[in-house]
């Protein structure tokens, strides 16, 4: 059911990349003026994001196994 | 108002580059991206017909993005002018790029047909009529077909999406062997940008496109609000700076105490010039021999 429901939102799902690349660095470009500045804390923002969307899936799954 | 006409571009007049880079290419990256994933058809100015529930709040959403959401505002009156109808009868030669099908007999597949359109206006035996060519293939294989009759309609010049459509009959005899009574091209020439960019599509429209996308074409819309709403934040940050300061409080507030356990007062006022500070030079001393 992992794989059917992966395979099934692939093509939307991948779009959450780019869309968190753009949020993390135009956030990060708001709030710190040097480049080092807003790289680092646009890589980090991005892992957040993803990891927030990681967990989130996970718990769906889990809540949705068996149905 | 650079910032919002164009995201990054004040930020590039203000000398700050990095930053005008990375919101111009995020922003508007993520808006054409939006647009094209929609067919062009996402940013409109009409905003009755945006999906249920949202309203007017799209439009305003995907207005951060300044001058390239602006002219749906203006295309939307544009497009209702009495002058923008579909065109029934030609009144000069019509000459463009098409891509359709040969409209089949009952029960068959149609034909895929690429090619040109020449259409000229005639008088036929009722009234006014077109009479032209087809030049391209179909299936794949060159043809040229006899264009002609009553039967033509083109689509309203001002209209959202890239393709305008074509309809005209055939004339009876052409084509190779096959029966072409009754049967036309149907089609599409194209749009300029500047006659669909921003157009508010028709009800139809919006339903084919989700009929056709799905979700593609609401993740299509997310991408453009979030692009507007994205431009929101570099504006801010263009007209006050960044949210948390500079990056160079720290050495401004370090200089300050240095002065001031020096006596030396104050620093100077912003955009005042001062000398750099350099470090004290211990006088040389000459020992004794």
């Amino acid at each position: 059911m992992f794989d059917s429901l992966l395979l099934a939102q692939a093509n939307v799902t991948w779009y959450m990349v780019p869309l968190a690349m753009a949020i993390s660095l135009v956030y990060s470009a708001s709030r710190y003026e040097l480049p080092e500045y807003i790289l680092q804390r646009a890589f980090r923002l991005f892992l957040q994001i993803v990891g927030f969307m990681c967990v989130a899936f996970a718990i769906l799954w889990v809540l949705t196994y068996g149905l | 108002m650079l910032a919002f006409l164009i995201p990054g571009a004040g930020h590039l007049y203000q000398g700050r580059t990095v930053k005008g880079i990375i919101y111009c290419v995020s922003i508007l990256g993520l808006f054409f991206w939006g647009q094209k994933m929609g067919e062009g058809m996402v940013v409109y100015g009409d905003v009755t017909l945006s999906p249920p529930r949202i309203g007017p709040l799209s439009y305003v959403a995907q207005l951060g993005v300044g001058g390239f959401s602006l002219p749906a505002a203006f295309q939307n009156k544009r497009a209702k002018e009495a002058s923008n109808h579909s065109v029934r009868r030609l009144t000069a030669p019509f000459t463009a790029p098409f891509a359709g099908t040969l409209n089949p007999p009952e029960g068959t597949e149609p034909s895929q047909l690429v090619g040109t359109v020449r259409l000229d206006p005639a008088e036929g035996q009722f009234g006014p009529e077109v009479k032209g060519t087809f030049d391209g293939t179909l299936d794949g294989k060159p043809v040229k077909l006899e264009l002609g009759g009553p039967r033509f309609e083109l689509d309203r010049p001002i209209k959202a999406g890239s393709g305008r459509k074509l309809e005209c009959g055939l004339l009876d005899g052409a084509g190779e062997g096959s029966n072409l009574r009754g049967r036309a091209i149907i089609g599409t020439v194209p749009r300029s940008l500047l006659n669909s960019y921003g157009v508010t599509p028709d009800p139809a429209q919006i339903q084919d496109l989700n009929d056709s996308l799905g979700k593609t074409y609401e993740l299509a819309l997310v991408f453009t609000w979030i692009a507007g709403l994205l431009n929101f934040l570099a504006i801010w940050d263009c007209v006050n700076g960044p949210a948390y300061g500079f990056g160079d409080e720290h050495t401004v507030a370090a200089e300050t105490k240095s002065r001031a356990v020096a006596g030396a007062g104050p620093p100077p006022p912003a955009g005042t010039k001062e000398e750099p500070i350099r470090p004290e030079i211990a006088p040389v001393q000459k020992t004794p021999v």
